[in-house]
């Protein structure tokens, strides 16, 4: 999910369009908004039977508080457990059960955080629950919805949790979008949330697995944990082990209640569909929820940093260097900006870190760039860095440093400048191949900026910027004050 | 636009008034839907020949002003000697970096960076390819410059070289993640002494000379060993006159064939316990698996489905993470080998105290499948997920026409697209337990497990395999 936040980013470039690519948008999308406030944006492709649907709720990580923290992803995790029709052989019989597990499990968690607890009460409790559990099981359709899905051709059926945003995303024959329709307005207006203990239990392993054990990934945690001091964004989207732990079936279904609404929702059907008929099916199965309330804007904000921060991670893997500077988010100009700095520094075998860092001075194995960790509130330039044995992340860091500062000194070359243009022309070509790919950015641009045409809009905003702006900005920002270094190495590395 | 969507609008308001008239008959229930019948032929791909032996596969679609192109040479990897192992890298990295034609390496980079084309090489054990993707205007310059790639290619030293550095960096790297770990052990487990159970060493690595990779592309790159998949936006009689100016002058010779490293079944098993401080075990187990030449390969797909390539849908998942919580991911898959077996793999990671646990309920399924035929309902579900969804792997244009060229190339029956789906129908549950029969037999699995071994090495012994341990400094 980590990834999808470096991805947005990515994306705004891939957008930066000819006007060729912004008629091909244009003419391709057909929107529109139902009384409930939901909004569907649809693109017809014909070519193969197949169909793409996204759903996207403008909810993410940052709408959590210190009490809940996780609880957006596992939500998402629960919303995979059926409805009261879907999942259960008989839902009237499973409720008291239900009832019954959630009041033991929220007793156990209070007792657990007692330092006086009894020891034989927990192991009590422990007991009951798992009988309960067990009890449970018999009225449990398994995993219905994969199920469903996998019998009628479905692919790709996940959802993913960003610090902004939560999607669900299958991709069906196109004779069965009424499946989707019909699946996805019941998990929206009737989901049981079963089986919570035993899904945060998976949660964990998920953050033993990604986080806990796969360096890159913890380096990056480790990043943006300290580059925020207030906003939710330094916290984790999967939350630390002692929040996975506390989670409630009360905290996640409050969750739920308070932004899993149609005002928040978009939805991107791309694919053999026909937009009228998909508009009119869309209405059909949503059109009846309840609008809902606007998720609010997160009230924190980040202070500016008044000095440098570094930090060592110490983790059993050769050394690794990442630095990010903050920075405003769109549709702030200067984000325009960096998004150019991105492509000079940091895209393709001839920017100015590879040829530098990797092919000159052989100081790194690779060096990238990207912005992080979300794309609604102001955000980071980061720069992730391999160093090559025997150089250091010193060494490298002050190469690194050396190519910012020619940014700030010197004002980059026209050629370099058409160089990179035709890069953001033709990967919005590319952006646009896929069903999945295309749905992914409606969605997202639509709930981050209040308007896919975002997109459509970025060519002209980027055609705007000019060599002096990139000078001003590399001022501006680049400076020790506003930055954070994290270094990941092993506690015996220099 | 504007007064097209509009219409569409107007259109979309009316058929909604007159659907609320009915809503007391809208389902509910999946069960209660109807769908209507999915119209889908394969489509067709164009497949000639050049004089000189070049095999062409074209599709034309020209919804967006791009192509792609694949150039594959028929040889590939799997004969490099045991002493030079890290060739296929080297090999790909210089091809792709290492300029050609008339232009250096500096000048290639430059040149295709500000076309915005995307190329890249690679060398497998097959065959070797390029693949590159191009606005439809570059056509022309990007197969000047593939031209130039098969036949010019100038493998500068000193891309030789920082491709060499690179990958010796990645070796100093190779244990910094237990799922690279974990996959290099049980590769080398699986295929002792062969090319797919090698990795490079520091020695291998620096045995490789550029003179090794010239005599590659020296004795291997030829016309009549070379296959071109071509699709997007393109004009047919132009792109015919621009292959004509790239390759029409390069003439036939003879390719050695490749005599491939026979592979030895391993027929004890081992367990191998790599030791990292790490909260979580990242478990893999794994055997030799089958050929794209197995009758039982529709089977399998089945098996696999249901051990545990199903996702949720599959038992590992529903056993191990659903039911249990002990993991996030689990998992399997038989990776169908081309011409030599590949591997079958099972894994999960769970943390350290769950090692036993998890390792055992993966051994019940497998056995279970051995021993037990699995439900109807099981089969069912397993074969309507991989027939209904058959139709995704014609979503990209450029994935039809490769594969293609794939199939032909490994020499797959004529009618293995066509006859796919009904292939897949008519497995039952008596081949699926025939197959696992075959494919499942634990006292020959080699497990790999990399984690804290302190909370469960002493359990190992109870699956009666010998227990490793392997230093990874």
């Amino acid at each position: 999910m980590k990834q999808l936040c470096v991805w947005l980013t990515l994306l705004l470039f891939c957008f930066a369009g000819t006007a060729f690519g912004n008629s091909v948008l244009e003419e391709k999308v057909v929107e529109h908004q139902f009384a409930n406030g939901m909004k569907l944006l649809v693109v017809e492709r014909h070519d193969t039977p197949i169909v793409s649907a996204y759903i996207t709720i403008g909810v993410g990580s940052v709408h959590e508080t210190s009490e809940t923290r996780g609880v957006a992803h596992l939500l998402e995790h629960m919303l995979f457990k059926g409805t009261k029709t879907l999942g259960t052989t008989d839902y009237q019989k499973e409720q008291p059960i239900l009832a019954e597990i959630e009041k033991v499990g929220s007793k156990l968690d209070a007792l657990r955080l007692q330092t006086d607890a009894d020891p034989a009460q927990v192991t009590a409790l422990v007991k009951e629950l798992k009988e309960l559990q067990s009890e449970h099981k018999q009225y449990v359709v398994k995993d219905v919805f994969s199920n469903i899905y996998s019998e009628n051709g479905g692919v790709g059926y996940n959802a993913f949790t960003s610090k902004d945003l939560t999607t669900y995303l299958i991709s069906l024959p196109s004779n069965k979008l009424e499946l989707w329709a019909l699946i996805e307005s019941d998990r929206m207006r009737d989901p049981v949330l079963r089986e919570v203990y035993t899904e945060r239990d998976v949660i964990r392993e998920e953050r033993r697995r990604s986080y806990d054990t796969n360096p890159r990934r913890r380096h990056y945690e480790s990043l943006v944990n300290n580059a925020f001091s207030v906003h939710p964004y330094r916290n984790p989207i999967i939350g630390w082990h002692s929040d996975i732990a506390n989670l409630s079936p009360q905290k996640t279904r409050e969750f739920l209640q308070k932004y899993y609404a149609p005002v928040n929702t978009v939805i991107a059907l791309v694919g053999d569909v026909k937009a009228a008929e998909a508009i009119a099916l869309v209405g059909r199965y949503f059109g009846d929820l309840e609008p809902g309330v606007p998720a609010p804007n997160v009230a924190a904000a980040e202070p500016e940093q008044n000095g440098e921060k570094r930090v060592i991670d110490i983790f059993d893997a050769e050394p690794r260097l990442a630095i990010a500077y903050h920075k405003p988010t769109m549709p702030h100009k200067d984000d325009y900006v960096f998004d150019l700095i991105d492509q000079v520094l940091g895209s393709g075998r001839t920017s100015r870190f590879y040829r530098s860092l990797v092919e000159e001075q052989k100081l790194a194995t690779s060096v990238s760039v990207y912005g992080a960790p979300g794309s609604r509130y102001p955000n980071l330039f980061v720069i992730d860095a391999i160093p090559r044995h025997p150089h250091t992340t010193e060494e490298l860091e002050a190469a690194i440093y050396v190519e910012l500062d020619k940014l700030k000194k010197e004002l980059v070359d026209e050629v370099e400048l058409t160089k990179v243009r035709n890069r953001l022309v033709t990967d919005q070509l590319r952006q646009l191949r896929s069903n999945s790919g295309l749905a992914r950015l409606l969605t997202s641009y639509q709930s981050l900026s209040g308007n896919w045409r975002y997109l459509v809009n970025y060519t002209e905003e980027i055609g705007k910027i000019s060599v002096e702006d990139i000078k001003e900005v590399a001022n501006n920002y680049f400076k020790p004050s506003n930055r954070t270094v994290v270094v990941l190495k092993r506690e015996d590395a220099l | 636009m504007m007064i097209f969507s509009r219409s569409l609008l107007l259109a979309a308001f009316v058929t909604i008034t007159i659907l609320a008239g009915c809503s007391a008959t809208q389902p509910t229930h999946p069960d209660q839907l109807e769908y209507p019948a999915l119209n889908f032929q394969l489509p067709e791909v164009e497949t000639l020949t050049l004089a000189n032996g070049i095999r062409l596969y074209l599709k034309e679609d020209s919804e967006l002003p791009l192509v792609q192109i694949t150039a594959m040479v028929g040889s590939g990897a799997m004969t490099t000697p045991a002493d030079k192992i890290g060739l296929a890298g080297l090999f790909g990295s210089t091809w792709r970096t290492g300029g050609a034609g008339d232009r250096t390496p500096e000048e290639l980079d430059e040149y295709l960076d500000f076309l915005a084309a995307d190329l890249s090489a690679s060398l497998g054990p097959y065959t070797a390819k390029l693949n590159i993707s191009l606005r439809s205007e570059d056509l022309q310059n990007g197969l000047a410059v593939l031209g130039d790639l098969l036949r010019r290619p100038m493998f500068a030293e000193k891309r030789l070289e920082l491709a060499r550095l690179q990958a010796q960096e990645h070796l100093r790297r190779q244990n910094d993640s237990p799922g690279s770990i974990s996959r290099r052990l049980l590769m080398a487990a699986l295929y002792p002494n062969h090319y797919l159970g090698y990795s490079p060493t520091p020695e291998t690595l620096a045995a490789i000379t550029r003179q090794d990779l010239v005599d590659f592309q020296q004795t291997y790159f030829a016309p009549n060993n070379l296959w071109i998949a071509v699709s997007g936006d393109f004009d047919r009689a132009n792109l015919m006159t621009l292959l004509n100016d790239s390759f029409g002058d390069w003439s036939q010779r003879e390719v050695p064939e490749q005599h491939l490293p026979t592979i030895a079944r391993s027929e004890s098993g081992a367990i191998q316990v790599a030791a990292k401080d790490l909260p979580q075990t990242t478990i893999v187990i794994g055997d030799l698996g089958l050929t794209k030449d197995h009758p039982d390969q529709y089977a399998v797909r089945i098996l696999n489905y249901i051990l545990g390539g199903g996702g949720f849908n599959s038992r590992m998942m529903r056993e191990i993470r659903s039911n249990r919580g002990l993991a996030y991911s689990a998992y399997s898959y038989f990776q169908v080998g081309r011409r030599l077996p590949g591997p079958f793999i099972a894994g999960t990671e769970t943390k350290n105290v769950s090692v036993v646990p998890a390792i055992s309920l993966t051994r019940e399924i497998m056995v279970d499948l051995r021993n037990n035929r699995v439900t109807d309902e099981e089969v069912q579900l397993a074969k309507e997920s991989q027939i209904n969804s058959f139709v995704f792997g014609f979503e990209n244009t450029h994935s039809v026409v490769s594969r293609q060229m794939s199939l032909a190339f490994f020499d797959y029956p004529k009618d293995y697209l066509a006859g796919y789906r009904d292939r897949i129908a008519a497995v039952t549950a008596v081949d699926v337990q025939r197959a696992a029969r075959e494919f499942i037999d634990l006292s020959r699995q080699q497990i790999v497990l990399v984690g804290d071994p302190e909370e469960f090495s002493q359990e190992l012994s109870a699956f009666g395999l010998p227990v490793v341990d392997v230093d990874l400094d």
